[in-house]
């Protein structure tokens, strides 16, 4: 039971946003886990979760403040159904120091940049060394070049986000929210790499 | 280029920072003088105005040049004879008092207004967010710096800002542009290294040497043991205001009161505090020369709102709060799960419709201060991501404790109607998420949202429906007639006078003091244009500002006739009402319908009131 193992190895000491009343486990056939969405401000974190949560595309989306929260279920190939409890947190400068609120029993850290921009790139760098540091340790991690739809204003190259998920370990996909293109196929991945609970105990 | 416009304040601060500074006040103010020509703000430009702009709102005309005339014309009736345009020997003396009566309150004056905060040890902010984020934010601001510059005009984020901020006007003015120039009212936060902290028009950045200038005035005054508050130049009234390491300056033509500009200002800064807390004075106590602009990042749209508020929200210089009107038992109802909702552990509960309050509770002990209602409101209201989903985010009340943060839970209903619940706890959401799950079924089964939005369609008290003696009635509309002949103010001239409620009554705003509340009649005939609606508010800010003059007693009454209202004002230890009238009205008639407005906010008292459960009597 995946996200409540992760759940209670922190319950301890570091109080994260993990909802302990859950009503239902998770099971083998049945996940649920947290997401927690980190990135500069307006690389697009809240459009792809719009896009993902209620198929919409908004151009002039707000900034966020705090984090808001959203829930979304797909169901994965082999039958197994995924329940996404999303934090979509705000990349305003003020707020880093409150991301490990809610990157703490996060199962699922997605770290999203806008490939037109290097500034966003060397942001999404910062995140994946302070999850390292600070995440769970079985966290999945997953590198988001958002914004594609832009590829003539182009600035952070394919093989760069490559070589960064790669050497750290994450899964990678270039997306846009503006199209929808590779934004279901991101959490469906996702779903994918998420470690299965261990048959009922 | 930002970062080099730091080395301005410093040669400033060598021309300006006189090692003796003189205690002449005459040197002082041709010094301040000198510096405001600079600022070329000392002949309001009156030139037609082939280039100004138009703005986006359309609603606030703060920056309409036409309203020049208007407004000085308005400023007959309350002035009392009063010379508008002071030389400067008159300024030094103005400031002299203003200094001394600074002198009489010790600097921590605003900290001891303050109710001390009852728990502030068990803030999760103190640990995680004040202190935690101080010490990122300053960490990160060198590389921001580099970062920003690196990447230029082309950056794809500001051209997002921009567009999806609509808060901000005119960036691309600064202070050589004559339209920046012409705006009536500016607003500027800035460090006291000079640094731009936030304008109202144009980029804060390329406004680093106007900044410097400002803090040049400042520095040079407080150098001399003095405290600038307010300089006038022609037209111009500059107020500033020093929160420790941070000064707020507002550079106004419009004819607002020196209390009120100052009053302005004061909720700005506790605007700023909400966003950020008081912690952000370590940070300059750490480097003099700490950039703050960078934290507060989109938050523009928060305020222009709440700039924009100044000249619509009575709730700004009232220092009180109002109440959508709605049946006893729905707010009861509402009420009652509020307060369940607190003894759950929740500090304060709030069900909101746009800036108005449905019903709140708060835990024991704990009160909200009016102004944290408005700033909160505001915040909420202008910072559209909460629309899109719920949220969980720091906030910081600013006369609860300015210190810490609380974490706010907010969920809109629907377009208009919301929840806050605020706690002291970080890890709260999940309860407080349940907590708006049960509000929501209570909302449901009483119907409440729909009736709110019947109450949103129908409006507030109207002085038309105010009840009256028919005889009177008669005798009233035959002086008015005689006031059509003898002619109008221009501006109202076209339409009929005596529209609107009962003998000339126009408009009406009921404080009661008891309750921290007011309760302001919808706007009617003829007080229908935006122009006249703002000019009517600021006359009321006037009136306000005379009443709450130090020095006179409770029970007071005030009568004022101009061209374009007569103003009634009275105040007695449990309400104060605000009317206006035809400026044409019976001067009894008018007192007798105070009499009724009072009566008539008396008897639905249960409707447009927030009663008993009210946190703020403690
Ligand atoms: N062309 C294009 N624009 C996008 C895309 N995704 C987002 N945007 C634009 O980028 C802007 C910012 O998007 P947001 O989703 O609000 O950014 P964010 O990362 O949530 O920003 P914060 O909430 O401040 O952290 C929006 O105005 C969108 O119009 C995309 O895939 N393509
Ligand atoms: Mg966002």
């Amino acid at each position: 039971m995946y996200v409540w193992c992760v759940a209670d190895r922190n319950s301890g000491t570091l109080s994260g946003l993990n909802s302990s009343e859950n009503a239902v486990p998770a099971d083998a056939k049945n996940l649920r886990v947290k997401l927690v969405l980190l990135g500069d401000s307006g690389v697009g974190k809240s459009c792809i979760v719009l896009r993902f949560v209620r198929g919409q595309f908004d151009a002039t989306s707000k900034v966020t403040v705090g984090a808001s929260f959203l829930s979304q279920t797909i169901a994965l190939q082999d039958s197994t159904t995924v329940k996404f409890e999303i934090w979509d947190t705000a990349g305003q400068e003020r707020y880093s120091a409150l991301a490990p609120l809610y990157y703490r029993g996060a199962g699922v850290a997605v770290i999203v940049y806008d490939i037109t921009s290097p500034e966003s790139f060397k942001k999404a760098q910062y995140w994946v060394k302070e999850l390292q540091k600070h995440g769970s340790p079985d966290i999945v991690m997953a590198l988001v070049g958002n914004k594609a739809d832009l590829h003539e204003k182009r600035e952070v190259q394919t093989e760069d986000g490559m070589e960064l998920a790669e050497k750290n370990g994450m899964f990678f996909i270039e997306t846009s929210a503006k199209t929808a293109d590779n934004i279901n196929q991101l959490f469906e991945e996702i779903g994918k790499r998420l470690p299965r609970p261990a048959p009922s105990s | 280029m930002t970062s080099d416009s730091s080395s301005s304040p410093s040669s400033s601060d060598t021309e300006f920072a006189d090692p003796n500074p003189s205690t002449d006040p005459g040197t002082n103010s041709e010094r301040v003088q000198s510096q405001l020509e600079s600022m070329n703000l000392s002949e309001p430009s009156e030139v037609s105005d082939g280039s100004h702009t138009d703005y986006g709102g359309g609603d606030d005309d703060d920056d309409a040049p036409a309203e020049v005339a208007l407004s000085n014309a308005n400023e007959g009736g309350f002035t009392n004879g009063r010379v508008v345009r002071e030389d400067l020997a008159e300024t030094s003396g103005e400031e002299g008092r203003e200094a001394s009566l600074r002198a009489e309150h010790p600097v921590e004056m605003e900290a001891g207004e303050e109710p001390p905060s009852p728990t502030s040890s068990g803030y999760d902010g103190e640990r995680g967010s004040s202190g935690g984020a101080t010490s990122t934010y300053k960490a990160d601001d060198a590389s921001e710096d580099e970062i920003r510059e690196a990447n230029g005009d082309g950056d794809t984020a500001s051209q997002h800002e921009a567009a999806w901020l609509p808060g901000k006007r005119h960036v691309h003015e600064d202070d050589a542009s004559i339209s920046w120039r012409k705006r009536k009212k500016h607003f500027f936060i800035l460090s006291n290294s000079g640094k731009p902290i936030y304008s109202r028009y144009g980029d804060e950045h390329k406004l680093a040497g106007f900044s410097a200038t400002l803090q040049a005035i400042i520095s040079f005054v407080e150098n001399g043991g003095d405290r600038v508050n307010l300089v006038k130049a022609g037209k111009h009234q500059v107020v500033f205001l020093v929160k420790g390491p941070i000064y707020l300056v507002c550079i106004s033509c419009t004819d607002e009161t020196y209390d009120y500009l100052r009053g302005q200002l004061d909720l700005l800064y506790g605007q700023m505090i909400l966003i950020l807390t008081k912690s952000i004075d370590r940070c300059f106590e750490k480097n003099a020369k700490f950039d703050m602009s960078p934290l507060l990042g989109g938050t523009d749209a928060v305020f222009s709102s709440l700039v924009h508020s100044f000249s619509w929200n009575p709730a700004t210089f009232l220092h009180a709060y109002t109440c959508l009107p709605i049946q006893y038992a729905l707010r009861q109802a509402a009420g009652t799960i509020l307060q369940e909702v607190c003894a759950s552990g929740v500090l304060f509960s709030l069900l909101m419709c746009r800036h108005k309050v449905i019903s709140l509770a708060g835990a024991q002990k704990a009160s909200l201060h009016p102004d944290d209602l408005l700033l909160l409101s505001n915040f909420v209201m202008s910072s559209e991501s909460f629309r899109t989903s719920e949220s969980f985010s720091p906030i910081c009340l600013p006369r609860y404790n300015p210190q810490a943060f609380l974490h706010a839970y907010v969920h809109f209903f629907d377009d208009d109607t919301y929840v806050m619940l605020l706690t002291t706890r970080s890890e709260a959401f999940y309860h407080l998420k349940d907590c708006r799950i049960r509000i929501e079924a209570v909302l449901l089964k009483s119907n409440i949202l729909s009736m709110v939005q019947r109450s949103i369609a129908e409006g507030g008290m109207r002085v038309e429906d105010l009840p009256i003696d028919r005889r009177l009635r008669q005798k009233a509309s035959s002086t008015n007639n005689q006031g059509q002949d003898t002619g109008g103010p221009d501006r109202l001239r076209d339409i009929s006078v005596g529209t609107g409620g009962p003998f000339g009554l126009w408009h009406f705003i009921y404080r009661s003091i008891y309750l921290d509340q007011y309760i302001s009649s919808e706007f009617s005939l003829p007080v229908t244009s935006h122009r006249q609606q703002k000019s009517l508010y600021r006359a009321y800010q006037k009136l306000y500002a005379s009443m709450h003059d130090k020095g006179l007693g409770p029970h007071k009454t005030q009568y004022r006739r101009d061209e374009n209202y007569t103003l009634l004002c009275w105040v007695t230890p449990d309400f104060e009402l605000y009317a206006a009238f035809d400026p044409l009205a019976d001067k009894a008639m008018a007192i007798k319908m105070c009499n009724q407005v009072c009566q008539r906010v008396k008897d639905l008292e249960n409707e447009v009131f927030l009663q008993g459960a009210s946190p703020f009597s403690w």
